[in-house]
């Protein structure tokens, strides 16, 4: 009975175990989680196989895909990456095998469990170095690889997250929360806490590996999110490496909701079993960045910033009784205001966005209602600040939105005794 | 299962390399002998090997260790005489064991009289026995060797005021093979040792006979051609004898020095040794199934001879920059065991003395297609000495005893041709034949063990091979066939415990017998093949429908 509970809760299939034991020790573990990314993913992988044989050319390394249920042949191109005495690849020259492995964790895409799986695979095969890369990262390089592992496999770092050249409106929810309230709270200017392509150590992979979380549910969403929260949490060794331009995919306004929830919902609900590592940390310290940080020529973003303004309103409209529970009194009066208001200029300040976000955290915590609906109510706020953003720097430069970001982030620092405040009440 | 009787006799054997110098001094004037070696025979027959190669005991100036020799009809004054020779090559058959010697016939020794006489003038009539020239600039495509000590492969001689060609060393003249009176001598010597009783020669440096323009001067067709001859007149007046190449180069280079089958019997297959220690240090068995899989098949009659080291550096000649630099990195961290394209280095060391390490090197040599070849002192474990210039570092004595000389010589220590092994971990008084005979598990009576088991069946000698691609990597497997006859061989490259399934549905139905041990493993099904294998650890199988 035990043992059936125990097959129960493992992420390893038997052919996941077997194909772990063929590969065997690695130095360098590359993880995939995909789902139907047939379209992209091939050069994906071959990329990365030849960054590890030109960065890593005598280290044991493997690419391992966790994937989701593809009905694309997904798994099947990365299998092809594969070279070894059987299957021999004559434009590419080996030392040593490289295995690239395929498992099919589900019928449904999650990321957690991916992410889970890969963790399990690099603690199995006691990988030193361990990176993620994204199935949507059509922009990488072979550099990547050593970008992302070097720090970990020479340099002892735990974690490598990346930064990347944005265009100055991509990335909202980035700049307006994720990074500003990371920063505060955890006083570490990490530009990409939410990361869909990084690095990890051994050491903080089995770490992360054993925590509750995946158990209680909460890692299946945001778990990258969570990697980055623990890592700080547990004062690993955190570096930022920039790799290059991020370019922005189609997002549809149904995409925000997910988003938040793998985000936003991670950071809140890491805030309960981190106190005693924020309360007390003030300001905000650099972290070491690797790379060269090169200016990239990026296509302009195509935003409805109407669209925005008019669901803000909507969702005030809609939404009253719920943010009754959640925020204060002030806040709720101030942010009704903005949505009526008709003949002045639209504007969610820094400051009231601050307080807003601080108030859901405080909301969170206290699960004033389901914390599925406190995330979904902060998403018609937050295109409210994403209007006012825009419209604030509409005609500003990279460096003037840099500035802007700058403000929020100090901003945050400096409300963040509010929060403290009324996380205890 | 009894031996084939229709399998020549260079297929079975196990090949021993000693040098006489090296082996066994029975006059105290501190250099082996032939008489020594004699005395020594009990030794190697009880070790189990049946055929011993000798590296050049020719009178020579010993620039180079008797590869220069300076008289092919007679045997060097330190090493004893002639009559020597004929006492110990006699005993030796009395034993059933063969005796193969060096012949060095792309060049001489500068003091050989041919090349005095070729030097003293131009209308000297052994003039044309050398490659003369005026200038230095001949031949410009042909490779250095000897890259730490020589710039040209020509080299200037004072008396005669004009340039020689050598690809060795500078006193090592190379011989002009276009000559058919060199040619026709060099026969003469051969005949000589043939009569006398040899059972075959290992021919040095064949691919550099014959020197031609916009050409790098290695396995022209011209040099085939002689060596054809050479083989020709073998099989018509010696026929059982059998001549064994020393060329490297790679696989397809060193297919034609079998040619129809009428070239040579064996050659040393170099490019597989090297990928062989690459293969156990990576834990990955690429590097060797690569170079197999790019080996060509050779003529039936014909035989690959291998080995895990030798009296020369472990070359790393015919390995890719990478490769090489890994080896480097891996195997010689310390630039001194470093020389020319290679490592002079021992077996044990290399291996770090890892006594299953040097048990799974054995193992494969034994097992895969190919005559193996054991140097001398590796069956004990002997180390090196990396401060001898050269490669006199892998050439000291033989180590008998924790006695004086380490049984070696009785002479005054100084006088030995060169200082014994002395340090803690693999001087004489640990590592040393006396000691390890008295103990049932030492690496001696383990080599004596793996040969007495190899030399149960022809299959390792004359089967065919089929390798299995498990995806474990880290396990070499490969089923060795000769008749009906089926040998299973499973290595594990690793230092780590392994898991591995074979695919052997093609066996079904026969139940594994493992050789050493004679235990009876489940038999094959369906399913593949479940095994495991501790650290380095490997299985030879016989596969029996019973």
């Amino acid at each position: 009975m035990a043992e059936a509970k125990l097959a129960e809760e493992s992420v390893l299939t038997d052919d996941l175990l077997r194909q772990l034991i063929n590969v065997g020790e690695v130095d360098i573990l590359v993880g995939v989680p995909t789902h139907n990314n047939a379209k992209t993913i091939g050069t994906i992988v071959e990329t990365i196989r030849d960054g590890i044989l030109k960065f890593f050319p005598r280290e044991r390394a493997a690419i391992i895909n966790a994937d989701g249920g593809s009905r694309d042949g997904t798994p099947e191109l990365i299998a092809n990456a594969a070279i070894d005495d059987a299957r021999p690849n004559s434009k590419l020259y080996t030392l040593r095998t490289f295995h690239s492995i395929s498992t099919q964790y589900a019928s449904n895409p999650a990321r957690g469990t991916a992410l889970r799986t890969i963790m399990a695979a690099a603690e199995l095969l006691r990988a030193r170095a361990c990176a993620v890369i994204s199935p949507e990262s059509t922009q990488i390089t072979a550099d990547w690889l050593t970008t992302l592992l070097r720090p970990i496999y020479t340099e002892e770092f735990d974690l490598v997250l990346p930064t990347y050249s944005r265009h100055r409106f991509d990335g909202i929810l980035l700049t307006n929360l994720l990074y500003p309230m990371t920063r505060a709270l955890y006083g570490l200017k990490i530009r990409e806490p939410y990361a869909l392509d990084f690095a990890f150590s051994g050491r903080l992979g089995s770490q992360f590996l054993t925590q509750n979380a995946w158990h209680d549910g909460t890692a299946q969403t945001g778990s990258e999110t969570q990697l980055t929260l623990a890592a700080i949490a547990g004062e690993y060794r955190i570096c930022q490496s920039f790799l290059g331009t991020k370019e922005h995919g189609e997002r549809h306004s149904a995409d925000l909701v997910p988003a938040m929830r793998q985000t936003v919902g991670a950071l809140f609900s890491s805030l309960d079993p981190n106190f005693s590592s924020w309360n007390a940390r003030t300001g905000s310290q650099p972290i070491p960045t690797t790379g060269d940080v090169r200016e990239f020529t990026l296509e302009p973003l195509r935003l409805n910033r109407k669209r925005l303004r008019e669901m803000f309103s909507t969702g005030i409209a809609e939404l009253e009784s719920v943010f009754q529970s959640i925020l204060s009194p002030s806040t709720l009066a101030e942010l009704q205001q903005i949505a009526r208001a008709e003949n002045v200029p639209f504007r969610y300040s820094a400051e009231l966005w601050v307080k807003t976000v601080y108030e859901f955290a405080a909301a969170y915590h206290k699960s004033v209602i389901s914390r599925d609906h406190i995330i979904q109510a902060l998403a018609p706020l937050f295109r409210g600040r994403a209007f006012t953003f825009l419209a604030e720097n509409s005609n500003g430069s990279a460096a003037d939105v840099e500035n802007n970001i700058e403000g929020l982030c100090l901003e945050f620092e400096r409300t963040k005794p509010y929060l403290l405040e009324i996380w205890k009440r | 299962m009894p031996l084939k009787q229709d399998v020549p006799w260079y297929k079975l054997a196990i090949i021993y390399q000693a040098h006489v110098r090296t082996f066994y001094d029975s006059n105290g004037d501190g250099v082996g002998d032939f008489q020594g070696l004699d005395q020594k025979l009990d030794y190697l027959q009880e070790l189990g090997i049946n055929t011993i190669w000798l590296m050049p005991f020719f009178p020579s100036p010993l620039r180079d260790d008797g590869y220069d020799i300076s008289d092919y009809y007679s045997v060097h004054s330190s090493y004893g005489t002639l009559e020597d020779f004929r006492t110990f090559l006699k005993s030796a058959h009395a034993r059933q064991i063969r005796v193969i010697i060096e012949m060095v016939l792309n060049h001489t020794s500068d003091q050989h009289p041919w090349f005095q006489q070729s030097r003293s003038s131009r209308e000297n009539p052994r003039r044309d026995w050398y490659v003369w020239r005026d200038t230095d600039t001949g031949y410009p495509e042909a490779r250095i060797i000897f890259l730490d000590t020589e710039l040209s492969n020509w080299a200037w001689d004072p008396i005669s005021k004009s340039y020689y060609w050598h690809r060795f060393f500078s006193h090592q003249p190379d011989l002009n093979y276009d000559n058919p009176a060199v040619r026709e001598e060099i026969w003469n010597v051969m005949k000589f040792w043939l009569e006398i009783g040899v059972d075959g020669f290992r021919l040095d440096a064949v691919p550099y006979l014959v020197e031609r323009e916009d050409t790098n001067c290695e396995n022209l067709p011209e040099t085939h051609g002689i060596l054809k001859e050479l083989r020709r007149k073998l099989d018509e007046q010696f026929p059982g004898r059998m001549l064994l190449a020393e060329a490297n180069q790679w696989p397809a280079d060193l297919r034609p020095y079998f040619a129809d089958g009428n070239e040579f019997h064996m050659a040393f297959h170099f490019p597989l040794m090297p990928r062989m220690f690459m293969g156990v240090k990576l834990e990955d068995r690429k590097p060797i199934t690569e170079i197999l899989q790019q080996t060509p098949e050779i003529p039936p009659s014909c035989q690959w001879c291998l080995f895990l080291r030798n009296h020369d550096e472990l070359t790393l000649e015919m390995l890719t920059t990478v490769e090489r630099d890994y080896m480097n990195d891996t195997y010689a961290q310390d630039k001194e065991m470093r020389l020319n394209l290679g490592i002079r280095r021992r077996l044990a060391p290399l291996l770090d003395n890892d006594r299953r390490r040097i048990e799974l090197m054995h193992g494969i040599l034994m097992s895969l297609p190919g005559t193996p070849n054991i140097y001398y002192g590796d069956e004990i474990g002997m180390g090196d000495n990396t401060k001898l210039g050269d490669r006199n570092g892998v050439r000291t004595p033989m180590q008998w005893s924790g006695g004086w000389n380490g049984g070696f010589s009785a002479a005054e220590a100084e006088k030995l041709y060169a200082p014994l092994i002395q340090d803690p971990v693999y001087g004489y008084p640990a590592v040393n034949v006396v000691s390890q005979k008295k103990t049932e598990h030492s690496l001696l009576n383990w080599i004596g063990h793996i040969i007495a088991v190899r030399k149960t069946t022809s299959v390792f000698g004359a089967g065919s091979i089929e390798f299995l691609y498990p995806a474990n990597h880290r396990i070499l497997a490969y089923v060795r066939q000769l008749d009906n006859e089926t040998i299973l061989v499973v290595n594990n490259l690793s230092n780590a415990a392994q898991a591995v399934e074979l695919d052997l549905r093609r066996h079904k139905g026969n139940i594994l017998i493992e050789m050493f041990g004679k235990n009876i493993f489940p038999r094959v099904g369906d399913l593949p093949y479940l095994l495991t294998l501790g650290p380095y650890q490997f299985y030879w199988f016989r596969l029996r429908r019973i």
